[in-house]
């Protein structure tokens, strides 16, 4: 039996609830990409299925990133940092190099990795402005969700954009030159302590437990799925051409085949045996009569709502809200994906 | 002695099957075994020339403790310097944000696949990480590996830590060993900070762990025989946590050994350190080595089915080309470039490239092969054939398989 290890770990609810609660400020540097030139806009239009080009200077926008079969080989975040300069952040950062240099053929455009240059801090939870507007030269007042601005904290130049991975309403980014990060930090850290909250160090909280509540996905949840399954398509630019159109306007025109849907165990302290994708390998199989109708691609815990709760990559219409089903012995429900 | 080559199959047998997109290899007599098949063979074969060379191990330094945290330390220190020197953090799936010894769960739970070890990783935290493996072909070479592959994941993690901002640090504990009889192999990797416990010399690395009673423990209909990348239900890839995926088109070049990656550096080390000659050394890896070759085809039975699994027509008798049918199904799953100069009743000659048969880099692995070759001829073919080294060009190795008699041998 899989012993539940969440919902009995008050190190990880301690940390989740601070971002729930007041704030939460955590190391949550991601691969960066910097994408510079005269055709940077068509050529960012070109690789995500989401409109680039219409985004303003200082804003900022969610996209995935197909291959040529539709499917999602990245969800990043692009910031359009000048006119023709922008930021895309990435968890894939190698690969998202080379497809970025071997797409790049035609488009007056230059690519590079600028990972190395840079740190970011994100500060989350609901008494993160406040933390912040401490420590900022000028303060987070007026900052619009995906927007970020320049910024400086006891004369350290910094970057902070408001947004994040929590599903919190009041959420930051703080982007700081590699060499500054010790004196952010400590500035950061101290500000949130003064508002009663603290440092978030467990991945499984910054990464799986928050997101979760939120809906949001991390990468490994997006492997081999296409936007229509999971729920990505509803800003895709389909007058414009990208990557996966083609491919991806098969799935548009016959429907997609599976979807994502959230679930949850019954009893909040059974333990329980189901594997799940965050940890690797294929999720455990989900059987309705028999039949195998998904994968479980991710088991966490709300501790906001005190259950465990995932996701299950289902064939489409196979489970819907309220079905029940047994896993291993362990009585789930299928519910919405997100529990705030 | 002539230098024919006996006549062989088409070099195109096999598009049928589809062999061109998924490799196989081929014997003499044109026996096909898939890939994956092959991989699994040359495993085991590894392994018990593994388990052989330990023997010598356990004969140069006969203490288990001293014996252990010898290994123990030399492989910590050398994956350290691995890490530290090819940081691959990208290749693993570990982001910028990881900070601490966490992540280095990652570069074992990909290794563990790409080396046949099935199982799972069943918790992946920064306080915490578990990973339970079903299979483990290196489970009969000895617990002192058990602990020492621990002691080198200990070190890919700490070098790993060093490439990011502070971090918690984790003990990697292997609390069940499959080389020890456990069902599963299971490294618990946890914070002292989060889960304390007293300080612990390197080889004593088998736990218990203070979390353990978080283990998760598979039961037997839910254990798996296959690595992700040979599954069907992963789609024939290995994805960790963080989406690094790998399919298995380059397995066959990746496969390492446990003589390679432990046993013989350990042997190395004790050279080294004074416990035993480097003559003294070479001495008893070649006695051993022999006798475990020897033991592999002691029984008729054995023979039979070797032949078997070659596809050995009946009218071959006893002769050489029974063992060069073995090294070549062997070579060629490990990707080992080799060219046959004679094939047939008389004599059987190859030339080996020695960088592919020292793999990961460990020149004394060749040599550990024909120490094995020799012994397994005896008992494969008869007395009267030996396997021995001649003329070899630069970086190659030249073996010829013939009758040979020696007053000394």
């Amino acid at each position: 039996m899989y012993k539940n290890i969440f919902n009995k770990d008050e190190w990880k609810r301690a940390e989740h609830m601070a971002v729930r609660e007041t704030a939460g400020w955590y190391l949550f540097t991601h691969q960066l990409m910097e994408v510079q030139g005269e055709d940077a806009a068509k050529f960012l239009d070109h690789i995500f299925p989401n409109p680039i080009a219409n985004l303003a200077v200082g804003r900022d926008r969610y996209t995935t990133m197909l291959n040529e079969d539709g499917e999602i080989i990245d969800d990043v975040v692009v910031l359009r940092m000048d006119e023709d300069r922008y930021w895309v952040s990435t968890l894939y950062g190698t690969k998202a190099d080379d497809w970025f240099y071997y797409h790049s053929d035609g488009f007056d455009v230059d690519t590079s990795e600028i990972t190395e240059d840079w740190h970011m801090f994100a500060v989350q939870g609901p008494r993160s402005a406040e933390a912040l507007d401490s420590v900022l030269a000028e303060g987070v007042s007026g900052l619009r969700f995906f927007e970020h601005k320049n910024d400086s904290i006891d004369g350290i130049d910094v970057i902070v954009n408001r947004g994040g991975f929590t599903g919190e309403k009041l959420g930051f980014e703080v982007y700081c030159a590699a060499d500054d990060a010790d004196a952010v930090e400590e500035a950061i850290a101290g500000a949130v302590s003064a508002v009663g909250g603290r440092e978030i160090t467990e991945f499984q909280v910054f990464a799986w437990t928050l997101p979760t509540e939120a809906g949001f996905y991390y990468m490994r949840d997006l492997n081999r799925t296409n936007p229509f399954e999971v729920g990505l398509e509803k800003n895709i630019d389909w007058d414009k051409d990208f990557i996966g159109k083609a491919a991806l306007l098969k799935v548009k025109e016959n429907g997609p085949a599976r979807e994502m849907v959230g679930f949850e165990i019954c009893d909040a302290n059974e333990d329980y045996y189901i594997r799940s994708k965050q940890f690797g390998g294929p999720g455990e199989p989900v059987f309705i009569d028999g039949e195998e109708v998904g994968r479980v691609s991710k088991l966490v815990y709300s501790y906001v709502k005190n259950v465990n709760n995932g996701y299950i990559l289902a064939k489409k219409g196979a489970l819907r809200i309220g079905d029940r089903f047994t896993i291993h012995g362990t009585d789930c429900v299928v519910t919405e994906k997100r529990w705030l | 002695m002539s230098k024919k080559i006996d006549e062989r199959i088409p070099a195109n047998s096999g598009d049928g099957a589809n062999f061109r997109q998924f490799n196989a290899v081929q014997s003499p007599w044109n026996k096909l075994m898939s890939y994956q098949d092959a991989l699994h063979y040359a495993s085991r074969f590894e392994s018990v020339l593994s388990a052989a060379v330990a023997q010598a191990y356990r004969i140069i330094i006969p203490d288990y403790a001293t014996r252990a945290s010898e290994m123990c330390k030399e492989a910590y220190a050398r994956l350290l310097q691995t890490g530290l020197d090819y940081p691959n953090d990208d290749g693993f799936g570990i982001h910028p944000f990881m900070c601490g010894s966490y992540p280095g769960a990652l570069i074992g739970d990909k290794g563990d696949d790409a080396l046949l070890m099935c199982g799972r990783c069943n918790d992946f935290g920064t306080y915490r990480c578990e990973k339970e493996l079903d299979v483990c072909d290196w489970d009969i070479v000895g617990s002192e590996l058990c602990r020492a592959t621990t002691m080198s994941l200990q070190g890919q993690a700490d070098a790993t830590e060093t490439r990011h901002r502070k971090g918690h640090k984790l003990d990697y504990l292997m609390v069940e060993a499959k080389g020890c009889g456990d069902r599963h192999c299971r490294i618990i990797a946890e914070s002292r900070e989060k889960y304390p416990a007293p300080e612990h010399e390197l080889w004593q690395s088998f736990g218990p762990a203070v979390s353990d009673e978080y283990k998760k423990d598979t039961q037997e209909p839910d254990t798996v025989k296959e690595s992700m990348m040979f599954r069907e239900e992963c789609d024939y890839r290995f994805v960790n946590g963080t989406n690094n995926e790998t399919d298995s088109s380059n397995q066959m070049v990746n496969l390492s050994t446990a003589a390679s990656l432990y046993m013989l550096p350990a042997i190395d080390n004790a050279v080294r350190l004074g416990y035993t000659t480097k003559e003294q050394a070479e001495w008893t890896k070649k006695c051993v080595l022999e006798a475990a070759g020897k033991a592999l085809f002691g029984e008729r039975y054995a023979i039979r089915a070797c032949r078997e699994w070659l596809g050995v027509p009946d009218e071959i008798g006893e002769d050489g080309r029974l063992l060069g049918g073995v090294i070549e199904m062997l070579l060629q799953s490990l990707v080992c470039a080799y060219e046959i100069e004679a094939f047939n009743e008389n004599e059987v000659v190859y030339v080996i490239d020695r960088g592919g048969l020292a793999i990961t880099g460990t020149q004394s692995l060749v040599e550990a092969h024909l120490y094995m070759w020799q012994g397994m001829v005896k008992t494969l073919v008869n007395a009267m054939w030996s396997v021995w080294e001649e003329d070899s060009p630069k970086g190659k190795m030249r073996i010829k398989i013939a009758k040979k008699i020696d007053k000394f041998m």
